[in-house]
């Protein structure tokens, strides 16, 4: 895991994009399996009879994929200062999820190195999940 | 979800905004960051084992259900569509957090892609036994009308 630096960094700088393959088990080991949370997490059945393709992944899965993905790109000197998702559509567990993102901003606040992302979740090439990352990067030694 | 072009919020709804629920005492748990931490291929060493530190995506097994008694039921579906995290500090594992979560807002969209929706909005915010924030999480609920099947 290498670090970045706030003077490394540039506006529109993209980052590797990960894929993730979400599956039932996932989603219900997640939450850990004495807590249920939305049955169509876990049920593949449960998820059509709710009208989708099958078992729903959960937004916070997805949301801790996004923290994780912008997390290990910054590097363990960072600071994660707020993640915000807007969850466009549902994923379905067994469908591929591409995590994409991109610098759009890098400034000082009260002496502190800013630098805000926006990352998407991608199915079938189209978002599912957009959200926006800011995280602190140390200075250059 | 329907067609409305006039607001369905009403006063008593907005009466509701500022609310806040009575603290709940919740605790960032070590086995639920191991196994979270595994799950997501985490090896991040700020919250490896013995570092007594979470990941911030531990706010997943912390976040309360949101009380009925602070949601305004102005349409009769609702789903989450919008979640954001904020952190103070970082989270220490087994440390009690009291989370107290407030109705923020609630407004209308109107002529929005699926009609007439509204959103109502949550903000949890997390405590230490100080009363110190270590994080905050905002969630955005919309409630639609689902269509007459």
């Amino acid at each position: 895991m290498s670090q970045r630096y706030f003077e490394d960094i540039a506006p529109d700088e993209e980052l590797e994009p990960l894929e993730r393959l979400p599956t039932e088990d996932q989603a219900v080991e997640f939450f850990g399996r004495d807590n249920p949370t939305n049955p169509a997490f876990g049920d593949a059945e449960a998820g059509r009879r709710m009208g989708f393709g099958g078992a729903l992944v959960p937004g916070l899965l997805k949301l801790s994929w996004i923290a994780n993905y912008v997390g290990a790109w910054a590097g363990p000197g960072a600071n994660l200062r707020s993640v915000r998702v807007a969850f466009r559509r549902p994923d379905i567990a067994g469908k591929p999820l591409t995590l994409a993102g991109r610098v759009v901003d890098k400034r000082r606040e009260d002496g502190r190195n800013v630098v805000e992302l926006e990352v998407v979740t991608l199915a079938d090439g189209q978002p599912s999940v957009r959200g926006n990352v800011q995280v602190e990067l140390p200075s250059r030694p | 979800m329907s067609d409305v072009q006039e607001s369905r919020i009403t006063d008593e709804h907005r009466a509701m905004i500022g609310r806040a629920s009575d603290p709940i005492e919740v605790v960032p748990r070590t086995a639920d960051a191991r196994r979270m931490r595994e799950l997501l291929g985490d090896a991040d060493p700020r919250w490896a084992d013995g570092t007594g530190v979470a990941p911030p995506y531990i706010l997943a097994m912390l976040e309360p259900r949101l009380p009925e008694d602070l949601s305004p039921r102005v349409l009769s579906s609702g789903i989450l569509t919008q979640t954001e995290w904020t952190f103070s500090r970082p989270i220490r594992l087994e440390e009690p957090l009291r989370a107290v979560t407030r109705l923020i807002d609630v407004r209308d969209r109107l002529g929005g892609r699926y009609g007439y929706s509204v959103l109502v909005m949550f903000q949890t915010a997390y405590l230490n036994a100080a009363g110190e924030e270590a994080a905050a999480s905002l969630r955005t609920i919309t409630q639609f009308d689902r269509p007459q099947s």
